[in-house]
This record gives structure tokens, C-alpha cells and sequence, in this order.
């Protein structure tokens, strides 16, 4: 039985335990289009401003090549858009959510880097140390912004196995009849 | 799975696709091909210790370390007192005295030192056209940016610095910064004689 079986299923039988899956997939919707927000939002908040964070992915020494280093905080930006874009809308989600990973996990170490050399060299507690990490709100306590990536990892994950299906517009490029689900 | 990866390096490519195209096309995007910070090496992360003379704005060791990285290049900082002095100069209303603002258009309408002329170092190519001139007529130059451990003023000095004679050219260290914590006059919006370009 397929997915897409099994939640008519869910819907044609209340009150049984298969309702909390339908549920369930409704509070994926809703993380889908928070993160697909938030991917927006972050994104956005760069691309008014992609000297400013220029300066920014340049202090994590990710690149010693300039033209590599514009490269990464000229497309990061829009890409970071587009990806919110296709999360908001339900367009190949899977394959948004696994490159929304590619670029949250990565990103969150150096942070987690950049956080304990800042707490080492200030002889700060780490909780305490504070600067703006290039995320698009300013300065920020890291502590609190490791945490909602984590929080924003898991939802990308939970994405990833095929949960937020409903209101999609293509959920996924590849399989036949997932365009406009449910 | 295999679906799955082929999905994402679908949305990879189109994204990246999307995003050069829209960095082209944005009026504020980044040219690819510009080294931005001159071949400058990023400064290590420093215990702070405020300095007396900063206004709370720069710490000594930034200040110690913008000043040695300017000398390095011909240029000189100056502080909060000595921009004073120059901005009360009456040369300074003949332009013989100019004050340059680092900063983007929109920092320095939310507020900058009166008459001092705006030059965004990251889009320096609008505006050399209006600010060259000014800076061969004058005789000494004061630029400026946020203070602290902004890099714009230095690198716009930098710049500057290989069209005009360097020994005109100070950096004011404190920027915009210290300058409104000292209570000193602050100008909004756009400048009376705003170069022509921008």
C-alpha cells in the first residue's frame, strides 16, 4: 500500500489509529511551510544586503579564493530563496529538504566552530558569546541559533522521509501522479 | 533514494542557475570577479579592551590594529578630536576638507556626518566618476565608516589611495559610531550636492 492509499484510508476512518497519521502529516505541512519561510526569509535578508554578508562568510575562512568566496555569498543567497520557494509551494520536496540539509548542516558547524573560538579567545561562557553569524537576523546568541538549526535540521529530515505531502503543488519531480496531492 | 538525489541535484542546479542569474541582474548583486578585500588577511579574533579614546566604539586592539595596518599602506588614523577639528575647519566649506562616508546609500541616509559625500566601496564604480574630482581638489580627506571593526573606510582609503596622494588620506576610526555617541551633528538623507551619478 502506497502513501498516498494509505492517507485516504486515514481520512475515511475517524477516530481510528491511523487518524494521528493524518494529523500527523498536517503538522509536516505546516513545518514544510515554516521552513520554506524561513529559507525566504533568510534569503531575502542577504540579498538586500550581499556586501554586508560578503564580509560575513568571509570571517568563517571558508575560501582563500576570492572569486570563490563572491561566488559563495553572491548565489547562496537566492538559492537559499529558491529552495524556500520550492518548500512553501510542495515542488520536489525531498529533493529541497536534502539540499536544505547540504546547506544547514555544514553551515551550523562552522557557527559551532566560529562560537567556541570566539568563547576560547574572550574566555566567554559559550551561551553568552554573540555575534552575527551571517543568518540573516543581525547578532545573534549563538546558543539560541544552534538550537533552532537543529530544530530546522530535524524538520528538513522529517521532509526528507516524505512527510508534508498535502497541498503540494509536485511533490516529488520524479514519481508519477504527485502532482497536485490531495 | 535514487529518485531522491536525483531531485536534489535537480533543484541544485537549477538553483544555482537561478541565483547567479538574479546576482546579475540585481542592482545591488556582487561582481564575480572583484577582489573586494585587496588581498587583506582577516584579523584573529582578539579579547576586546575598551579604549578610553574610542568612545566605547573600537576596542584598543582594534584601534592598534587598524592603526598598523594603515601606516602599513601610507595611509593614517586619526580620532574622534583630530575629525573634530577638521570638520569645524572653515576649509571644509570650500571643500578643501572633505569627509567620505564608507558606508552603503542606505546607512548613510539613516544618518552622516553633515556634508560628508557617500562612497560605497562595494560599488565603488558609481561613484568614482562624482568623488575623484572632489578628492583632487581637496587637501585632506577624512573617511569614515560604522567603527569598530568595520574594514569599508580602510579599504576605501586603500582604493582612493591609488588615485589621489596618500598623504591626504585619513581614516577616522571611530566612524559614524562615535561620532553620534559624542553627541556631535548627525545629517540625514542625501547630501545637498549629491554627486549627479547616484
Amino acid at each position: 500500500m502506497d502513501l498516498q492509499q494509505q492517507t485516504k484510508i486515514e481520512a475515511i476512518a475517524p477516530g481510528s489509529p491511523v487518524k494521528r497519521g493524518c494529523a500527523s502529516d498536517w503538522v509536516a505541512v505546516a513545518g514544510r511551510w515554516v521552513l520554506g519561510l524561513v529559507f525566504i526569509y533568510m534569503g531575502v535578508s542577504k540579498a538586500l544586503e550581499p556586501d554586508e554578508f560578503l564580509k560575513l562568510v568571509r570571517q568563517y575562512e571558508l575560501v582563500s579564493n576570492f572569486y570563490l568566496l563572491n561566488i559563495l555569498a553572491a548565489a547562496l543567497p537566492w538559492f537559499e530563496i529558491f529552495c524556500g520557494l520550492l518548500l512553501l509551494t510542495g515542488v520536489a520536496v525531498r529533493g529541497a529538504a536534502l539540499v536544505s540539509l547540504g546547506m544547514l548542516v555544514p553551515f551550523s558547524l562552522l557557527v559551532l566552530k566560529r562560537a567556541l573560538e570566539v568563547a576560547s579567545a574572550k574566555g566567554l561562557p559559550f551561551c553568552v558569546v554573540k555575534f552575527d553569524c551571517g543568518c540573516g537576523n543581525g547578532e545573534v546568541l549563538i546558543c539560541s541559533k544552534l538550537v533552532e538549526n537543529l530544530a530546522l535540521i530535524l524538520l528538513s529530515a522529517w521532509l526528507l522521509l516524505g512527510n508534508g505531502r498535502r497541498l503540494a503543488l509536485r511533490f516529488s519531480l520524479f514519481e508519477r501522479g504527485q502532482a497536485g496531492n490531495y | 533514494m535514487r529518485k531522491v538525489l536525483l531531485e536534489a541535484a535537480a533543484v541544485a542546479l537549477v538553483g544555482a542557475i537561478i541565483a547567479f542569474a538574479a546576482n546579475a541582474v540585481s542592482p545591488r548583486g556582487l561582481k564575480l570577479n572583484r577582489d573586494y578585500f585587496r588581498g587583506q588577511t582577516i584579523e584573529p579574533i582578539a579579547n576586546p579592551t575598551p579604549s578610553p579614546a574610542s568612545g566605547g566604539t573600537g576596542t584598543k586592539s582594534e584601534l592598534e590594529t587598524l592603526a598598523a595596518q594603515l601606516k602599513a599602506e601610507g595611509l593614517q588614523l586619526i580620532d574622534g578630536a583630530r575629525a573634530r577639528e577638521l570638520f569645524d575647519d572653515a576649509r571644509r566649506r570650500q571643500d578643501e576638507i572633505i569627509f567620505i562616508d564608507a558606508r552603503n546609500l542606505e546607512h548613510y541616509r539613516e544618518g552622516h556626518i553633515p556634508g560628508a559625500y557617500q562612497f560605497d566601496y562595494y560599488h565603488y564604480e558609481d561613484y568614482l566618476a562624482a568623488i575623484v574630482p572632489l578628492c583632487q581638489k581637496a587637501q585632506q580627506i577624512v573617511v569614515y565608516c560604522t567603527g569598530g571593526k568595520c574594514e569599508d573606510s580602510r579599504l576605501a582609503a586603500k582604493l582612493l589611495g591609488d588615485i589621489v596622494s596618500k598623504e591626504k588620506l585619513m581614516v577616522y576610526g571611530g566612524g559614524i559610531t562615535e561620532w553620534t555617541s559624542k553627541g556631535l551633528p548627525v545629517e540625514k538623507g542625501e547630501h545637498t550636492n549629491a554627486p549627479a551619478t547616484k
